[in-house]
């Protein structure tokens, strides 16, 4: 079996008084859907911003293709291949969709020519189906909207391994068969690796291979995800005591 | 010479340290840097002249209406101008430092150029420690100063207004979580902040007359002793206070006197450098 | 489109043309407030480069361009040096000065350059008050002007050269690929990182550029007023380009333009009536700051906007330019 694409070792991080991460050990395998569930607060989106630059980790380091990328800055990280999505989405309000979606394609292709970052930001946008949008301004999208644009700004930074941090909220059941279909189609046509916080139990049910799950900053149990929900110490800490 | 520069030194850096206060509290409860602090220490110089000279009033009570008059102008400026631009850090910046501009004209059309300077609280000189004369209105300054941190701190320490300031510049998304009303919080922190500046307004205005443009190196010095002490760290700030009075004032008799203000900018420049959280600051934020 | 697009551009050269006959017609003292104007131009659009479209906030514009005029000014009075090589000579040093700062600060953040540029400004006055002996102080450097013959109609149009480079390297930056990422840092810096923007070099260009060009129109205005005081890098100068990029539009094109127009040509007015103007512009820019923050451009934009709809279709969203 082949090394893991992204590693965590022993990652701890500690805000002031509070443990948010202690000692957390993880592997996303190249071309694999792996799903982070926990209860809230147990720190699945302190791991995302460990791993995408947001912040260091206190202690610990993350391998991404072998190589250590522990502490680099945000960008850099974006420019080795990850790219991740904001739980309450972050877009240039004042900024048309296609704007929005230019910034990334032009830092991955920088001092191109404009036709062929355009282009990739044109497909980007259509491909999570905005392109009628384009010349909208993002601050008036809707939810749903923002949060396809956000996953059409990852891609046009043409990554291998995708972030997703809850992009099912405030879908109705319809649009979530929709989205899954679309993110396994990134993964089997792009060949994309993606790990991905979701609440959606369903979702995650089916479209992940693999399930990693935090309780109180700790992991708490890996494995495929049927096992993973029957599991006693996974359903207790969801209830609670 | 030397113990004398020390004394200067400790006066001046209470006093800084004090001005500061208002300016770190502001910042670590709301992310806001007032950049008309120091016309709000004017400001209460104006007032103490007004109403010790002009109204007769006793030079203490006078001290006192001053600060709690500065203390409901700087809670009507947050209610006004500071509240609606929250989360854009830009026009809050931008807001407070035309704010600056405005007060320092206005104080130049009501008072003019000259310097005002309300009356001492105390007369005569005491020799200190049998090494020189000290100006007794300076002693009392740098009591005066140290009671108010004194209680500022013990405000922090013991009341639950204080509680509410370290839970909120800690975690300000747990504090709102736990109930606390971030708004008011914010409004009465303002005001505190601007009364803090008041209390060294009035303090030091006897021994440094206040002039409409005055207010900008103070404010300067407090911005210097912020970062030095680490941005929001209170603690922090004291030491960074009496840092840049003793450094100023030693650096002033001892290297050069027209270049006593540049000392704190190199500072400056060095904490920025060297450890850009300050003294005291937590290194993450 | 095209049509709109070449007409548009017939216009904008009609209306330069006109605009540089215009001092023909005028006396010496109308003159004089083009210049200054023009000089306000520059100004304001290269500050508005740094706050409006990537969100920084410098207190030491002013201060740049007082390096820039006092740079030059020494090099001419006391060196001999040609005033045109002293004008890029203060540019660079602006320039670099911008660069150091920029580094030094702009890694920690906003508030932390606004609060750096202060300084600056500051240390900036208190070498010029003690080092009077080179700078003559608050009594003015003299200097040399930059033709061997004083004419307010050339000084005219070295200014409006000097104003439309101005524009033009603002218009180049923010509509290159560039632009993209200043913008998308100042809308979310969080965000543009995420997505391979690299905010501190993004910021630091910014800084430089813009610090650079207040340099030049510092230079060039010490050789036109002929005496170099530290009014130039004062805070009242700053306030006052803050003021015009504020009410004019901050974040737009022409807002400063418009701006500096604006205020210049009302304080000679207000003038007449004693020294209010600081106070005046102070309470009209903290309720535009307040309750309009795109200023005049952003007044002018949302009513335009609503009156074509109104008229097109009342249900139609708002087509984008």
């Amino acid at each position: 079996m082949d090394v893991a694409l992204l590693q965590g070792r022993g990652l701890s991080k500690r805000f002031g008084g509070v443990q948010a991460l202690e000692e957390v050990d993880f592997e996303v395998q190249a071309g694999t859907i792996v799903g982070l569930i926990g209860p809230n607060g147990a720190g699945k989106t302190t791991l995302f911003n460990i791993v995408a630059g947001t912040f260091p980790p206190s202690s610990g380091v993350v391998l991404f293709g072998g190589r250590t990328i522990t502490g680099m800055p945000a960008f850099r990280i974006c420019r080795q291949g990850i790219a991740r999505t904001f739980q309450v989405t972050r877009p240039f309000g004042e900024m048309t969709c296609l704007e929005n979606v230019a910034v990334a394609a032009v830092n991955r292709h920088p001092g191109c020519p404009k036709e062929q970052w355009m282009t990739l930001a044109r497909e980007s946008l259509a491909a999570v189906g905005l392109e009628a949008l384009k010349d909208t301004a993002a601050k008036h999208l809707n939810v749903v909207q923002k949060k396809r644009l956000e996953i059409a700004r990852s891609l046009a930074t043409e990554p291998t391994l995708l972030m997703l941090d809850e992009v099912l909220g405030g879908l109705n059941t319809q649009e979530i068969q929709e989205a899954i279909g679309f993110i396994r189609r990134l993964r089997d046509d792009r060949g994309l690796t993606v790990f991905w916080i979701e609440h959606v139990m369903g979702a995650i049910m089916q479209a992940t291979e693999k399930v990693i799950v935090l309780d109180q900053g700790r992991v708490l149990t890996v494995g495929p995800p049927r096992e993973v929900v029957a599991d006693e110490r996974v359903i207790h800490a969801y209830l609670g005591d | 010479m030397l113990a004398l520069s020390i004394t200067n030194g400790l006066v001046i850096g209470i006093i800084y340290a004090l001005t500061a206060l208002g300016v770190s509290l502001v910042v670590g409860i709301m992310n806001v840097i007032n950049f008309a602090h120091g016309e709000f220490y004017i400001l209460a110089g104006y007032f103490s002249y007004l109403f010790a000279h002009t109204m007769g009033l006793d030079p203490v009570v006078a001290m006192v209406l001053s600060i709690a008059a500065v203390f409901l102008i700087g809670i009507v400026v947050e209610y006004t101008l500071i509240r609606p631009t929250y989360g854009d850090d830009l026009y809050s910046l931008i807001l407070t430092f035309i704010l600056s501009i405005v007060m320092q004209s206005t104080f130049l059309l009501v008072f003019g150029p000259f310097p005002n300077k309300p009356p001492n609280w105390v007369k005569g000189a005491t020799n200190v420690f049998g090494l020189f004369l000290y100006g007794n209105q300076r002693l009392a300054a740098l009591i005066a100063g140290a009671a108010v941190i004194a209680l500022f701190f013990a405000m922090l320490k013991l009341t639950w207004f204080g509680r509410m300031i370290r839970a909120t510049s800690q975690d300000r998304e747990m504090a709102e979580l736990n109930g606390i009303n971030t708004r008011r919080l914010n409004m009465l922190s303002f005001g505190m902040g601007c009364a803090l500046a008041a209390a060294a307004g009035v303090i030091l205005s006897p021994v440094f007359p206040v002039t409409p443009s005055a207010g900008v190196p103070v404010a300067l010095t407090a911005f210097v002793c912020v970062v030095l002490g680490g941005m929001g760290s209170m603690w922090g700030c004291v030491a960074g206070g009496l840092v840049l009075g003793l450094v100023e004032n030693l650096g002033a008799a001892f290297v050069s006197t027209g270049y006593k203000h540049v000392f704190m900018y190199l500072i400056l420049i060095l904490v920025l450098l060297i450890r850009p959280s300050g003294l005291f600051g937590r290194s993450e934020t | 489109m095209d049509m709109r697009m070449t007409k548009n551009r017939w216009l904008l050269a009609a209306g330069l043309v006109a605009f540089a006959l215009l001092p023909w017609g005028l006396g010496v003292y109308h003159q004089h407030i083009m210049i200054v104007s023009l000089f306000y131009v520059m100004m304001a659009a290269s500050w508005n480069l740094l706050a409006g479209y990537t969100g920084q906030v410098s207190f030491g514009h002013a201060a740049f361009a007082g390096i820039g005029a006092y740079a030059s000014g020494i090099l001419a009075a006391k060196a001999g040096v040609n005033p045109w090589v002293g004008v890029a000579a203060g540019t660079l040093l602006a320039a670099i000065f911008g660069f150091l700062v920029g580094i030094l600060c702009l890694k920690l953040g906003g508030i932390y350059l606004s609060l750096t540029t202060l300084g600056f400004s500051e240390i900036l006055h208190i070498i010029i008050n003690n080092e009077y002996e080179i700078t003559r102080g608050t009594m003015g450097l003299q200097v040399p002007g930059l033709l061997s013959e004083y004419s307010k109609l050339a000084y005219f149009y070295i200014f409006l050269a000097g104003a439309l480079l101005t524009l033009g390297v603002v218009y180049r930056l923010i509509h290159s690929d560039l632009g993209l990422n200043f913008r998308a840092v100042q809308n979310d810096e969080r965000a543009a990182a995420s997505l391979g923007v690299d905010v501190v070099k993004v910021r630091v260009l910014a800084f430089t550029v813009s610090s650079a060009l207040a340099g030049m129109a510092g230079a060039l205005y010490g050789h036109y007023l002929l005496l170099i005081t530290p009014q130039i890098p004062s805070l009242d100068q700053q306030f006052l380009v803050l003021s015009m990029t504020v009410i004019g539009g901050m974040g737009s094109f022409v807002g400063p333009v418009i701006g500096a127009f604006g205020l210049e040509i009302l304080s000679e007015y207000i003038r007449a009536y004693g020294e209010y103007h600081v106070l005046a512009f102070g309470l009209v820019a903290l309720a535009v700051a307040r309750f309009a923050p795109r200023g005049m451009v952003g007044i002018f934009r949302s009513v335009w906007e609503r009156r074509r709809q109104a008229a097109v279709h009342p249900s139609l969203p708002a087509e984008s330019p």
